[in-house]
């Protein structure tokens, strides 16, 4: 690697860098101070010229219940999806990484991590058909049970909660897959010569191991779930009234942006919180 | 006999989670084909909802800007992502640990916080809402990706032969044109497909800065689900999961399979 | 006549010094070996030499230009690089013809040169493969045909063996050696492998620590090294233990200098010999190896070591006390 050591070195990284960095301050990072300074406003200058600085948003937060009870629901549910996936996808990345040899782990890889890049909204949109009354999972079901089935899924938390888990199940199985299989299988021989039993070595070597890459992914689902809103709206209907919904709504319906930006700028306090407080083991799983 | 039962019981698991994940997916290409507009068992085929899908200029209007959309964003994303990877793989120098943790924001931000907040500045500088903006956005989270992909091309690259070039009297241009572009082009290939993939299937983004009547395909699809199924929709959609997934696979293919000798 | 001429350079990164006020000059058409232990700042002078670094202070001339300023693309110079650095998208013939195509040779000119080249190294039957395609050697000779088919000023060779295993090793380095000749082509290499610095170079240079302690033939460097670094690092070195010393013939003053043999140069026997120097050791292993064998002796505390023809040496009935003998101007003095 190149030191730095004369001006035009120093002129081709600026000019190699500059247009990049400088789209993400202008397209991010302006952006989210500038949340930050609105969120401190009356009203939008454009809008009207006499606005002014205050503390009211944040004050409302505080003073009607209602937000903070809609953050703790989409807290809640961002623990429970995550949990979810979590038990879901973990063993599903021990089988991959530890049972599965050669090509078939590659292409079964492959196949669990190819729906989380595609389209998220169509891939909600298709579990409404799914679980609509009368739809295509009781018939399927009616198939094992003998008499009428009535779930009634759809627009319920847990319609809410297949979906979101569907979205993000992925992450966790992709970076726990990750940390399995960076483990060195002289440990585990090694684990078994000493009379170690499957389970001993799952607690005592696998688990801890692939901790960090397991924590990421836990990471990696809990925020965007937290600050979602398009899942509840399709897949909860009436009861999909979520911290998401609320600020989409200040957007798009109510048009209160600067209490839109504090609601948001709250969210992304806990958001930054959250990854604070997991950055440490984040930056292991890194290395 | 214990290993072979668990060793079965975790493909069973496999097989599951398998299930789980493209069931809806088939069950919605199934439906895009069936007859009943309420999605009504028994199953009969039909290619009706295709054609008055190809016939809605609202649909077919929406796919084209998408389309467009992620082209230029792929273009844009990847010149300056590669320029950028290449600069963060070639210098040391200070602050390029904070370069690279600057990559994270656009990632693990939620693109609900980022999408308001881009709304926001956008007005407030007079960019405003409409296609500019839906660019400026995407190209921001298309970003990373690209910078990301090239990079772990280029850690592969052994700098030794720049070096060589170099003694062997190649100026800065002809070594980037023979013999670094040559070995990093799977990964900028790779990097585009991502963009243009983040780019054709971001809805959060698109929703914000997109003007009404104006919209991407995602959009598009989000409004008309909230005023009732189609299916339409359902047809539009089983496209739009077929391409995307396509496009990663080859993505994918490229960026963990492409150039090795 | 010298080629390349280095005058008090001094290279820092950071805060380390890595070439502390090296002066050296390079003989035309000589094949010179830079010899150190890592980190003794050898690569770095090789490409500092190169270009690659420009250094804080000092003058480096290659033939009659200056060019400590200049970048390495103007510097008119062959280099091969420990992992060769072929480029993996060209074939051999691409490969070799890359700096004949950035000069702007013609193409009837330049096709000619490289095969010249390949015929040069052997490999003109391997023109159209790819470097993924070749064997270890093959590729090393790729990159020394790409190395000098522009006829550079000075061939700069970095670690130019240490990826070959040891019998290929031996063959390149005649191999090598021969090409040199052909070529005339002023060579500086780097190694910290000491057989291969004696077997190639007219001239040997020994750094330690960014300085060149010691410059010369193989010869003069091995018979009379200027420091015990020296001593220890060409070759190996029996150091004499002080009690010893009164009762030897030993070169020049005693006060303030220590004294040492090479291994080669001892005989063994079971009383001491006249006329040469004696000292009494303790037997502790004889190691058969082929052709020679080496014996382990314990002198007064100091581990010994003496390498001779198998046949050559006595019979000892196993471990016991023996006699170990030189010729008094073999031994080596060195200030202590």
């Amino acid at each position: 690697m190149a030191e730095l050591t004369n001006a035009s070195d120093r002129r081709r990284l600026v000019a190699l860098l500059s247009p990049a960095y400088l789209w993400l301050l202008v397209a991010v990072f302006l952006p989210l101070s500038a949340m930050l300074f609105f969120s401190f406003l009356t009203d939008l200058p454009q809008d009207t010229p006499d606005w002014g600085f205050t503390l009211g948003n944040y004050a409302r937060f505080l003073s009607n219940p209602t937000y903070g009870t809609l953050l703790w629901k989409s807290v809640t549910l961002g623990l429970t999806v995550t949990l979810a996936c979590i038990l879901i996808g973990y063993p599903c990345a021990l089988v991959l990484a530890r049972t599965i040899k050669g090509r078939a782990r590659e292409t079964l890889f492959l196949l669990v991590i190819l729906p989380f890049w595609s389209n998220s909204l169509v891939r909600i949109f298709s579990w409404a058909i799914v679980l609509r009354g009368n739809g295509v999972l009781e018939r399927f079901l009616e198939l094992f049970v003998p008499f009428d089935l009535r779930l009634n899924l759809m627009f319920t938390t847990t319609a809410v909660v297949i979906g979101l888990v569907h979205s993000y199940l992925p992450y966790v199985i992709l970076t726990s897959y990750l940390a399995l299989q960076a483990i060195d299988d002289d440990i585990i021989e090694a684990a078994r010569s000493m009379g170690a039993s499957r389970l001993t070595i799952l607690r005592r070597l696998l688990l801890p191991l692939s901790m960090p890459g397991l924590m990421a992914g836990a990471v990696l689902v809990f925020v965007p779930v937290v600050g979602s809103f398009m899942e509840p709206r399709i897949l909860g209907g009436r009861v999909g009234t979520y911290y998401g919904t609320v600020i989409e709504d200040q957007f798009v319906a109510v048009y209160n942006w600067p209490l839109g930006a504090a609601l948001s700028f709250i969210l992304l306090a806990v958001v930054l919180l959250i990854l604070a407080l997991a950055s440490p083991i984040l930056r292991k799983a890194n290395t | 006999m214990k290993t072979s039962l668990l060793a079965h019981a975790g493909r069973v698991w496999l097989a599951l989670i398998l299930f789980f994940l493209y069931a809806p997916i088939l069950v919605m290409a199934a439906m895009s084909l069936n007859a009943s507009p309420f999605y009504q068992l028994p199953f009969k085929f039909t290619t009706e909802w295709y054609e008055e899908m190809a016939g809605n200029e609202q649909i077919i209007a929406a796919a084209i800007r998408s389309v467009l959309i992620a082209c230029v964003t792929t273009v844009i994303a990847t010149a300056l992502g590669t320029c950028a990877s290449v600069a963060l793989f070639r210098y040391d120098f200070k602050g390029k640990r904070l370069l690279q943790v600057l990559l994270f924001p656009p990632i693990a931000i939620p693109w609900l916080i980022t999408g308001t907040a881009m709304l926001i500045f956008f007005f407030f500088i007079g960019i405003g809402r409409g296609t500019p903006a839906v660019i400026v956005g995407h190209v921001a989270l298309a970003l990373p990706y690209v910078i990301v992909t090239v990079t772990a091309r280029l850690s592969s690259f052994d700098i030794a032969l720049e070096e060589a070039a170099r003694s062997l009297g190649a100026d800065s241009w002809t070594v980037l044109r023979r013999v670094t572009l040559p070995w990093i082009s799977p990964g900028i290939v790779a990097g585009g497909l991502f963009a243009f993939a983040v780019s054709f299937d971001q809805f959060v983004v698109s929703y914000f800065l997109s003007e009404p009547g104006d919209s991407t395909l995602p959009v598009m699809i989000y409004t008309a689900i909230r005023k009732g199924f189609t299916p339409e929709i359902n047809a539009i959609s089983t496209i739009i999961i077929t391409l995307s997934m396509g496009i990663m696979f080859l993505a994918t293919r490229k960026a963990k399979f492409g150039g090795e000798h | 006549m010298s080629l390349v001429d280095v005058q008090n350079v001094t290279k820092k990164f950071g805060h380390t010094t890595a070439l502390d006020n090296v002066s050296i000059t390079f003989d035309n058409g000589g094949f010179f070996g830079l010899l150190g232990p890592s980190g003794s700042g050898k690569t770095t002078l090789l490409r500092t030499i190169a270009g690659f670094y420009y250094p804080e202070s000092g003058s480096i001339l290659i033939g009659d230009r200056n060019v400590e300023k200049i970048p390495v693309e103007k510097r008119d110079i062959g280099m091969m690089f420990q992992s060769y650095a072929l480029f993996p998208n060209m074939s051999v013939a691409d490969n070799v013809g890359f700096g004949l195509r950035v000069r702007k040779v013609p193409a009837v000119e330049e096709k000619r040169r490289i095969n010249e080249a390949l015929e040069l190294v052997q490999l003109q039957a391997l023109a159209d493969r790819r470097p993924s395609q070749l064997s270890g050697g093959q590729r090393q000779r790729v990159a020394l045909a790409r190395a000098i088919v522009t006829n550079p000023k000075v061939l700069l060779l970095d670690e130019p063996l240490s990826a070959l295993d040891k019998s290929l090793r031996v063959d390149m380095q005649i191999e090598l050696k021969r090409i040199q000749r052909e070529v005339g082509i002023t060579t500086i290499f780097v190694t910290h492998d000491q057989e291969e610095a004696l077997t190639l170079s007219d001239r040997i240079g020994i750094l330690k620590a960014g300085r060149i302690i010691q410059a010369g033939t193989p010869r003069e460097v091995y018979d009379r090294p200027v420091d015990a670094f020296a001593a220890g690092f060409l070759g190996e070195a029996n150091w004499l233990p002080q009690q010893l010393l009164d009762g030897l013939t030993l070169p020049g003053e005693k006060q303030s200098h220590r004294f040492a043999v090479r291994p080669e140069m001892l005989t063994m026997s079971d009383a001491a010999v006249d006329g040469r120097n004696s000292v009494r050791g303790k037997l502790v292993q004889r190691v058969f190896a082929g052709a020679l064998a080496t014996c382990l002796i314990e002198v007064k505390g100091e581990q010994w070591k003496l390498i001779a023809r198998d046949r050559d040496l006595p019979d000892f009935a196993g471990e016991g006390d023996v006699w170990l003998n030189w010729a008094p101007e073999d031994t080596i003095r060195v200030p202590a």
